[in-house]
């Protein structure tokens, strides 16, 4: 069998969204470098998605103190303090890359950047380019990109990574037409995103399967905090195919609403202080809570009402809720639109070492959403796009400065990849239709509200369905079959870690918890899993 | 949940000597989106078809293609019964998804200087509409011009000015935008038409640059002789012969009580060149009962500085105007060349309104011509089809008059100061609107813009005709035939 076509490099990183890049022009300055990226490079992931801003604590009468206190106080202090620091620290000076390479971001009338209020900050810390943020910072990004030596390669998914003893030395990949291709590499950054596709009503891209961590855990790498999983509370419902379409926080920043069935302002029951303003895993709950109790709308939502603004202000400063709602026949300067939670971020992800970003892995690095730590039990809306450009700036120079590593092709890994997707070509199951099943899966028992009982069944339900041979009508469509067999790996994740903690935190709400919650003296710190452990930190013992 | 068929381009390169059309029946949920139907194809009934998509939601430019011959994006266009889904008009690698990666670099890119403050407020302000493109290239697919001439296409130019505005990139960007064939753009419009963000690509980056690029000296004799002539006489072009201003009246009366009363802007080319063309329209408003006031001082619209970069004189070409034909205190101003029309309803801001001649007749009602034994075709000039919007009332008309046979609408090359400045390129456009045409196998080609009529008179190989020629032959045939 004659070897697959093989790309030799200093740094191979895996997934180009804000963080992927990012590592790859820093990478560059050290050595040569490939980016593996299953969309057109720059379109792919949420980054170009989003819509909120960039945290960073620029202005004299803010502090970095106050950034940490507020990001970690939103973890449910759950968050690696050393992690959470290097975050807050480094943020302005990654801007100021950006700006540096063109980025277009609001200015003030005097000419600095703009910042506004953003949930769970008291100071509007907010930096931001309208409400395309995220695409501002990829369009940067591509350019920086473009004038680097950087080979990359679009339409081309990493399905497995390659070990040299207990290192990683590589990744196998399928290209746009089913081909396999080898990438050896000094070391591996896997930059792949989340996982929040892995529910049926979520704001991600079609790449947020979970592959990172599912490439990761497979390469023996530890994973912490998989069950933190942030739902976005204001996701679209109707229609159907829309389901998971966010709908953007600025709308209840700017005065909206949220109205159940009968017409009530809810949230007065659940948190009379902060309303509509309150984090995200708040309302989130409270908005599951009126639809289980029978308050919800016919499409299985609420009410996000935001026409008290009068038309004016929702032309000028919601021009794209409005757009979209009216898309799909909802005008939001006289009616309400109906939400409910999506699932939106994974705080949890592969374990890093705070100041190179290498997993417990040798050689394997991870930042962006595929990394876990920074965001603890919830994450501050503007951090993700801050720890794109933070931890990536990081785990390309550790990686770029990493030393080279003699290794050889490991045979026998790429027999097993091939035999699997051979295997592929002649299962029967339909891997789309695998996917949806598991989302019923993840909805029914790994939701916002959580229990034992629920999170079991859906663990043996999700091993059933995984044991299915899934089919791959052509070859281009063995990428899909790997994507869907890395989302049922992650979601395995997300149930086996919400099993192991069994108070309630964050985003991570246990219906048949023990004891009260008390965030900030719980004795329990990460949860962890790989291949060779699992189990759950605790803080009152070493 | 509902049920619908759509048809859809296949090709696989390595199967297929060429595209062919497959139809499919398929269950989607109400309100879903094209996107939704393909999954729907390829989940249910074929997992071999091929298409490109990520965020789902009109932000990231992958899943742009046609529907019904449109470039749109898929997750944003609803899905229809019966529509016909195909690849953008770009090279095809699998059904529909084309090759992006040339295109991609075709883009430029920042070249820092190193500083690393955000530029003021003004310079944000203007490089902000012109930073949404999300590169789903639709207006690449859409561009005449790409297919004859060296011409780095929409989004490379508006980028090229994006760059220009910028004071932190390093490079300058005007020979560069010269270079990649700045000057080679019609201005036809169907970049700003099919761009999912509305980015007004010739109206903010193509004219800019090219006024950036004539103050710097790049530009071309038969573009300076424009605003030479303008500056002149108040008319962008010579030509020998009577003009239209000097011999029609001051106010043409109807024979009954005047329904309306319009102005009369009659834009250089009527004027000078084509006088008989503007005879023949105010006939046929006469003939329907609308009085027509025509100011014999007007000037020059201004279009062909606008387009060429050479604004300084049209300031005052606009204040001279407007000044004339307020002060006529008439129901509505009517132009009859397409350029005009769209210079005074989008470049100026005029107290009184704009009508194409097209619009005002279908808008007053016109006596029925007798209808002539001939089979014509349509040319929507592009600045009356993408510039004013206006696509069915020359149709309307047209239709009263004759058998009308439908053609694709791409720009005939004239415009945009090409013809002047690159007539090779603007005559193999033209030849393309002749191979149309021939499709239609139409024995006269109609139109209603002047640029259109005189650049496809020199290339389409058979009649081609105003429409109130037209209409105005059908009311001779008639009054013929009662006058027996």
């Amino acid at each position: 069998m004659t070897s697959p076509e093989t790309t030799d490099c200093h740094v191979l990183v895996i997934g180009a969204g804000g963080a992927g890049v990012r590592a790859a022009v820093e990478a560059s300055r050290y050595g040569e470098t490939v980016l593996l990226s299953k969309a057109i490079a720059g379109k792919g992931g949420c980054t170009p998605m989003a819509e909120g801003g960039y945290n960073a604590a620029i202005r004299s009468q803010d502090s970095v103190e106050a950034h940490l206190r507020e990001t970690i106080e939103s973890g449910a202090f759950l968050n690696d303090p050393i992690l959470a620091g290097t975050l807050v620290r480094n943020a302005p000076e990654r801007l100021r890359d950006l700006l540096r390479r063109g980025a277009v971001f609001d200015v003030t009338e005097n000419g600095e950047v703009a910042q506004r209020y953003f949930g769970g900050q008291k100071y509007p810390r907010t930096c931001y380019a309208g409400d395309r943020t995220g695409h501002e910072i990829m369009t940067t990004l591509m350019e920086w990109l473009r004038t680097t030596p950087v080979r990359v390669f679009h339409e081309t998914s990493a399905i497995a990574l390659l070990k040299d003893g207990d290192a990683a030395t590589g990744a196998l990949a399928l290209d746009r037409s089913g081909g396999l291709l080898l990438f050896r590499a000094d070391s591996v950054i896997l930059a792949a995103g989340g996982g929040a596709k892995i529910y049926a009503s979520s704001t991600n891209s079609a790449s947020g399967t979970g592959e990172g961590y599912a490439l990761g855990y497979g390469a023996g790498a530890e994973l912490i905090d998989m069950e933190m999983v942030q739902f976005h509370p204001t996701g679209a419902v109707h229609p159907p195919d829309a389901k998971g379409r966010l709908i953007t926080e600025a709308a209840r920043g700017e005065g909206g609403i949220l109205l159940n069935r009968l017409g009530e302002r809810f949230m007065v029951r659940y948190d009379p202080v902060r309303m509509e303003l309150a984090p995200r895993d708040v309302l989130s709950r409270a908005i599951v809570t009126e639809i289980r109790e029978g308050r919800g709308t016919a499409n299985g939502g609420v009410h996000l009402d935001v026409s008290r603004l009068g038309p004016a202000v929702i032309e000028e400063r919601l021009p794209v809720m409005l757009e979209q709602c009216l898309r799909f026949g909802v005008d939001i300067r006289r009616e309400p639109v109906e939400v409910a939670p999506a699932a939106h971020h994974v705080m949890g992800g592969l374990r890093i070492d705070p100041l190179t970003c290498q997993t417990t892995v040798e050689g394997l690095y991870a930042c962006g959403e595929t990394a876990g730590g920074v965001h603890g039990a919830n994450r501050l809306g503007g951090n993700a796009l801050a720890e794109t450009q933070v931890f990536g700036a990081i785990a390309g120079e550790a990686a770029g400065k990493s030393k080279p590593r003699a290794s050889s092709i490991p045979e026998k890994q790429v027999e097993r990849e091939r035999r699997r997707l051979d295997a592929f070509r002649t299962g029967k199951a339909n891997p789309y239709a695998l996917l949806k099943r598991l989302h019923e899966i993840m909805g029914e028992g790994a939701g916002i509200f959580r229990n034992e009982t629920g999170l079991k069944k859906a663990l043996l339900e999700i091993d059933r369905i995984s044991r299915e041979r899934l089919r791959a009508a052509v070859p281009r469509n063995l990428a899909d079959c790997c994507s869907v067999r890395n989302a049922c790996t992650t979601a395995i994740l997300v149930c086996r870690a919400a099993l192991l903690r069994g108070e309630s935190r964050g985003a991570h709400m246990r219906t048949d918890a023990d004891a009260p919650r008390n965030e900030e003296r719980s004795l329990f710190g990460h949860t962890f899993l790989s291949l060779s452990r699992e189990g759950i930190e605790r803080r009152d013992r070493p | 949940m509902k049920t619908i068929r759509l048809t859809v381009s296949r090709f696989d390169p390595e199967l297929d000597d060429g595209p062919r059309l497959e139809s499919y029946t398929v269950d989607i949920n109400e309100g879903a989106r094209v996107l939704d139907a393909l999954q729907a194809v390829r989940d249910d009934i074929d997992a071999t078809l091929s298409y490109r998509r990520s965020c789902s939601v009109g932000q990231c430019g992958s899943c742009a293609v046609r529907v019904n011959g449109r470039p749109v994006m898929a997750c944003k266009e609803e899905a229809t019964d019966g529509m016909v889904v195909e690849p953008l008009r770009l090279p095809v690698e699998k059904d529909l998804v084309t090759d992006l990666a040339p295109l991609l670099k075709s883009v430029a890119s920042f070249a820092p200087r190193g500083e690393s403050t955000a530029p003021g407020r003004a310079e944000t302000e203007s490089i902000k509409p012109l930073r949404h493109c999300i590169q789903c290239f639709s207006c690449v697919s859409v561009c005449p011009m790409l297919d004859v001439a060296e011409f780095a296409g929409p989004t490379a130019m508006r980028q090229k000015m994006r760059l220009a505005l910028d004071p932190r990139d390093a490079r300058d960007r005007i020979p560069e935008a010269v270079e990649a064939g700045l000057f080679h753009c019609t201005s036809c419009q169907a970049c700003r038409i099919a761009c999912p963000e509305e980015i007004a690509t010739p109206a903010l980056a193509i004219e800019k640059l090219r006024a950036l690029a004539v103050e710097r000296g790049f530009t071309f004799p038969k573009h300076l002789e424009f605003a030479r002539l303008v500056r002149e006489t108040g008319r962008s072009i010579s030509f020998p012969g009577p003009r239209f201003l000097e011999c029609v009246p001051e106010v043409v009366e109807p024979e009954t009580a005047a329904r309306c009363t319009v102005a009369l802007f009659t834009g250089c080319l009527y004027d000078l060149v084509m006088p008989e063309t503007a005879f023949d329209a105010v006939e046929v408003m006469r003939r329907n009962g609308i009085r027509v006031v025509v100011p014999k001082d007007q000037v020059c619209c201004g279009s062909p500085l606008i387009r060429t970069g050479q604004t300084d004189l049209v300031a005052g070409l606009m204040e001279k105007n407007i000044g004339i034909f307020a002060r006529l205190g008439v129901d509505a101003v009517i132009t009859i060349c397409a350029g005009c029309g769209t210079t005074l309803k989008n470049d100026y801001d005029t107290p009184f309104e704009v009508l194409d001649i097209t619009q005002l007749l279908v808008r007053q009602g016109i006596e029925s011509p007798a209808r002539l034994p001939v089979r014509v075709t349509y040319h929507d000039p592009c600045h009356l089809l993408r510039g004013q919007g206006v696509r069915e009332e020359p149709r309307e008309l047209i239709r009263q008059a004759a058998e009308l046979v439908e053609m694709p609408a791409w720009c005939c090359g004239s415009g945009g100061g090409v013809r002047a400045a690159f007539p090779e390129e603007a005559k193999a456009l033209a030849l393309k609107r002749r191979e149309e045409i021939e499709k239609t196998r139409a024995d006269a080609v109609i139109s209603v813009c002047p640029f259109c009529e005189f650049h496809l008179r020199e290339h389409a190989g058979r009649r081609v005709q105003n429409i109130c020629t037209l209409l105005l032959k059908g009311y001779r045939k008639k009054d013929r035939r009662e006058s027996h």
